[in-house]
């Protein structure tokens, strides 16, 4: 994939050449781009006057942010206790089947990613799945094809 | 301010850290991950000693623990040498190619700890000493990447790094030796980049890398040595004694 760099200088400049905005610059970037490329990473190192190196451990330190590109839809799964009781790793199954994909991984038509995370604080609605921006509450097994097929409608248009 | 550290009465100021007065009054205390350059890093825990302080105890980190007055301390105990024992025995499991590391726990008698799987096999303990020697006294080529049990010391993504200089201040802090450091007659190969060694101008001992005399030159603003330290000084001999007349 090509990137854009005024795209990637644009966010940057949205922040003072200060070492402290790294991490807020590096969500900018993950947010933007749903990664964070390898050009973002050298411009950044070079704007903030700061080793790649401290950028690059900041980047694989947190879970939030990616170094290879990620699916136009993030699904969180949780896996939290009350969820991981009520199933989760059932639906991790599940959607690896529909996918063909497991945790951390990208489906190969580019339009899915799937991430087990802890906790999401709906423990009432376990087991929870979030895809984007979108709560799934009391998902079960016979739900996902449909869950997810909106999604893929909405890629065809 | 007076301590007593193992029953000797050791005399220290305000602000200094245990580990100091007691290699100061010649009481020894073992550690991997402190240097006197580089102080505070604080992981290793080996350095870890008895403190007792109005009748309480506790185990503290020397390397870090300032001072109190009237404190006693006590750097062999058997509490001391049983928690020493643990911590080397874990270190173990995470360096299990460390020979010091297993002569070590030999010493201390540690545990075995069957249970606790080898996550990678290798020499280094991830106390972070080489990423700070190469950050405050080099160029900040290496890190630590990732984090929990995948965590470890490497370049951005795993590739020669487009700033190290090859200086090798990492692998010379190294507690364990745990960074490979190949040095053939001209070249010094580290972090997967092969370097170009210079020689001295006058005896023909390497002094060091190319990019490493440069980089050296333009943080000092100057020149990069031609020469190595012994020949340099033979020649500032010989300068003085040219103008004062006095050789052979």
């Amino acid at each position: 994939m090509q990137i854009d760099m005024d795209e990637v200088l644009e966010i940057l400049h949205r922040y003072p050449r200060e070492k402290r905005h790294s991490l807020a610059i590096m969500q900018d970037l993950q947010h933007h781009f749903n990664y964070i490329p390898r050009e973002g990473m050298e411009a950044l190192a070079e704007y903030l006057e700061c080793p790649l190196s401290s950028l690059y451990s900041m980047a694989t330190f947190y879970r939030a942010l990616s170094l290879k590109p990620k699916g136009k839809h993030i699904i969180k799964l949780c896996d939290g206790t009350a969820c991981h009781i009520r199933g989760s790793v059932n639906l991790a199954g599940g959607i690896g089947r529909l996918l063909g994909i497991g945790a951390g991984e990208t489906s190969a038509d580019g339009l899915f990613s799937l991430e087990l995370v802890n906790c999401l604080g709906s423990c009432a609605l376990a087991p929870v799945m979030v895809v984007d921006d979108t709560y799934y509450g009391k998902v079960t097994l016979e739900k996902l094809p449909e869950i997810l097929n909106k999604y893929r409608e909405e890629a065809a248009g | 301010m007076t301590i007593t550290i193992d029953g000797k009465r050791c005399t220290c100021e305000k602000g200094e850290k245990l580990l100091a007065v007691a290699r100061r009054n010649w009481i020894p205390i073992p550690t991997l991950c402190h240097h006197e350059s580089l102080p505070g890093q604080a992981s290793c825990r080996v350095c870890l000693v008895e403190v007792v302080q109005q009748g309480r105890s506790s185990v503290v980190a020397s390397c870090v623990y300032p001072v109190e007055d009237g404190i006693e301390v006590y750097t062999n105990s058997d509490r001391v040498r049983a928690e020493r024992g643990m911590v080397l025995a874990l270190l173990r499991k995470r360096a299990p190619d460390s020979q010091l590391i297993a002569d070590m726990c030999r010493l201390y008698d540690a545990p075995d700890l069957d249970r606790v799987k080898v996550s990678v096999p290798g020499k280094c303990i991830l106390c972070g000493l080489c990423v700070r020697a190469c950050t405050e006294l080099s160029v900040g080529a290496i890190s630590t990447v990732n984090r929990g049990v995948t965590k470890e010391i490497a370049t951005p993504y795993h590739e020669p790094s487009a700033v190290c200089v090859g200086c090798g201040s990492c692998a010379s802090v190294c507690p364990t030796g745990a960074i490979e450091i190949v040095e053939t007659a001209d070249t010094r190969t580290i972090w997967d980049k092969t370097f170009r060694l210079v020689r001295c101008a006058r005896c023909g001992e390497p002094i060091g890398t190319e990019e490493e005399l440069a980089h050296a030159a333009r943080k000092g603003g100057t020149e990069p040595d031609t020469l190595c330290e012994r020949c340099r000084r033979r020649s500032m001999t010989d300068v003085l004694a040219a103008t004062y007349g006095d050789r052979e």
